[in-house]
């Protein structure tokens, strides 16, 4: 066995030795990446804010548009009631008892414990301090009770997912249940899950009347992060109504 | 089209406030405010509800909700401010004549005077505060009320948005017996008791939240693993490298 034979053997070996332990630290890595906290789930990109006045769900589109000669029909579309009229039909709803848990099995959610949320001084809705806890907004209805009561919760800490992870995966008929302290259950199915950009968010879609009945909206982040301001660029947004169980 | 009435509303509401200007910030003069209705203190009705106001403008759509009054009775119902009232609920220490119970004119210094007057039908001014033939009668103690295209004063639409304006549903059965009597007249209307008059439920109509909330971390976005990956997919082609050489050495021996 000549002397360069061995030698090249060696090499050879070394060569062999680099390229597993370059294979498995940059596989392992690779993997760690990409299956790490996997990216939350993501409904629809943003749409564009529906104008204020514009109906929550534009029924059909055969129509041909108004034309300037002939304006739609001005005013509110609530048509004023009348002595005659029976009562407006607002849908089951419920007294006045603060959420103190959530449950929507659909998405592995969980928690006891909701904190009352408040405005800043900008006037936005505050978020919770624990990324594991939802937050209600205390300044609004209680869920169940006439109007939309409002949650809201992280997508994410700093290293991983938090409380509303998920929340983009819902799906329309997917229930979501708040317990209230008055040991009643205020249960709730999903109509929609939207995604919004904070840029050009739909404030009256979100936080005021829609429907005419008890409804629950619940709230995280979503789209990209945005680095240089510490925040994601949208809010998920998912929609729901109670029903009588 | 919109955005000009929008402008016009705004530059009318910036011009009402300059002679408070120093007090706050203009606001715009659109906006959705929600009021929770909770039992008047003192006169115990164990009702409560949720009032919405939407504001375009000077006109306002009103979408309402009570349950708990008394049934089948006239309820009075307004949205109420003053200037120089404290925009809030009234409190036991505004029970001025010290009788247990509020009346209207006792729950004033907290929200003011009438300034809508939520009939179901025609007149919508403070001339209707009381004409009790025209508002909703809470079937079953559950009041159902939508009314929308109020036209208000450029002042009380910017009172409502700056969360200023207070609902007040009257109507209370003070001795239970299921209907309004009594010796006590009201404070508004001689020829009606207290129980048709005195302050029911109320709520603060406040502004909806401004925008949307931040609600995470950014632990699990997509650009927090990039470093990783590029250092795994680095590595990785190094291996091909040094593969590559180990592989030709093979090939050189045989």
């Amino acid at each position: 066995m000549r002397l360069s034979r061995l030698a090249g053997d060696r090499r050879g070996i070394l060569a062999a030795a680099v390229t597993a332990v370059l294979l498995l630290t940059g596989g392992a890595l690779v993997f760690v990446a990409g299956r790490g906290p996997a990216a939350p789930p993501q409904p629809a990109p943003p749409q564009p804010a529906p104008a204020v006045a514009a109906p929550a769900s534009p029924s059909t589109t055969s129509e041909a548009p108004p034309s300037p000669a002939s304006p739609a029909p001005s005013g509110s579309s609530v048509p004023p009631a009348d002595a005659t009229s029976p009562q407006a039909d607002f849908g089951p709803l419920l007294g006045p008892s603060d959420p103190v848990a959530l449950r929507i099995p659909a998405i592995g959610v969980d928690t006891r414990g909701i904190v009352d949320l408040g405005l800043d001084r900008t006037g936005r809705l505050e978020a919770p301090k624990d990324f594991a806890k939802t937050g209600w907004y205390a300044g609004g209805p209680t869920p169940g009770e006439f109007g939309p009561a409002v949650i809201g919760g992280h997508v994410d800490s700093q290293s991983g997912p938090a409380v509303f992870y998920r929340l983009g995966a819902l799906r329309k008929g997917d229930v979501a249940e708040v317990t209230r302290a008055d040991k009643s259950v205020a249960r709730f199915v999903i109509d929609r899950v939207a995604r919004y950009s904070k840029a050009d968010f739909p404030t009256a879609t979100v936080y005021g009347n829609t429907t005419d009945r008890a409804e629950l909206r619940l709230i995280t982040c979503g789209g990209a992060f945005d680095q240089s301001t510490g925040h994601y660029v949208d809010n998920i947004v998912a929609f729901g109504h109670l029903v009588v169980r | 089209m919109r955005t000009t009435t929008r402008i016009a509303a705004v530059a009318l509401g910036t011009a009402t406030l300059i002679p408070f200007m120093g007090a706050g910030i203009a606001a715009a003069a659109d906006g959705n405010t929600t009021a929770t209705l909770r039992p008047v203190a003192l006169n115990n009705v164990p009702a409560s509800g949720t009032a919405m106001v939407e504001v375009s403008g000077t006109r306002i759509d009103v979408t309402m909700a009570a349950s708990g009054l008394l049934a089948d009775s006239p309820h009075a119902a307004h949205i109420h401010f003053a200037d120089e009232a404290r925009h809030e609920c009234p409190r036991v220490s505004d029970d001025s004549n010290k009788d247990g119970q509020l009346n209207t004119t006792e729950g004033g210094p907290a929200y003011g005077d009438i300034v809508v007057s939520l009939t179901k039908t025609g007149d919508t001014s403070p001339k209707s505060g009381l004409a009790v033939d025209r508002f909703d009668t809470a079937p079953g103690g559950e009041l159902k009320y939508q009314r929308g295209s109020i036209n208000v004063s450029p002042d009380v639409a910017q009172a409502i948005t700056n969360g200023e304006s207070v609902v007040v549903i009257h109507g209370v059965d003070h001795n239970g017996n299921g209907k309004y009597d009594g010796d006590k007249k009201s404070d508004l209307d001689p020829n009606l008791p207290t129980e048709a008059t005195d302050p029911a439920v109320c709520g603060v109509l406040r502004a909806a939240p401004a925008g949307g909330m931040d609600t995470g971390a950014g632990g699990t976005s997509d650009t927090t693993d990039e470093g990783m990956l590029l250092l795994g997919g680095g590595l990785l082609l190094a291996a091909a490298g040094t593969g590559t050489l180990t592989a030709r050495k093979v090939r050189n021996r045989a």
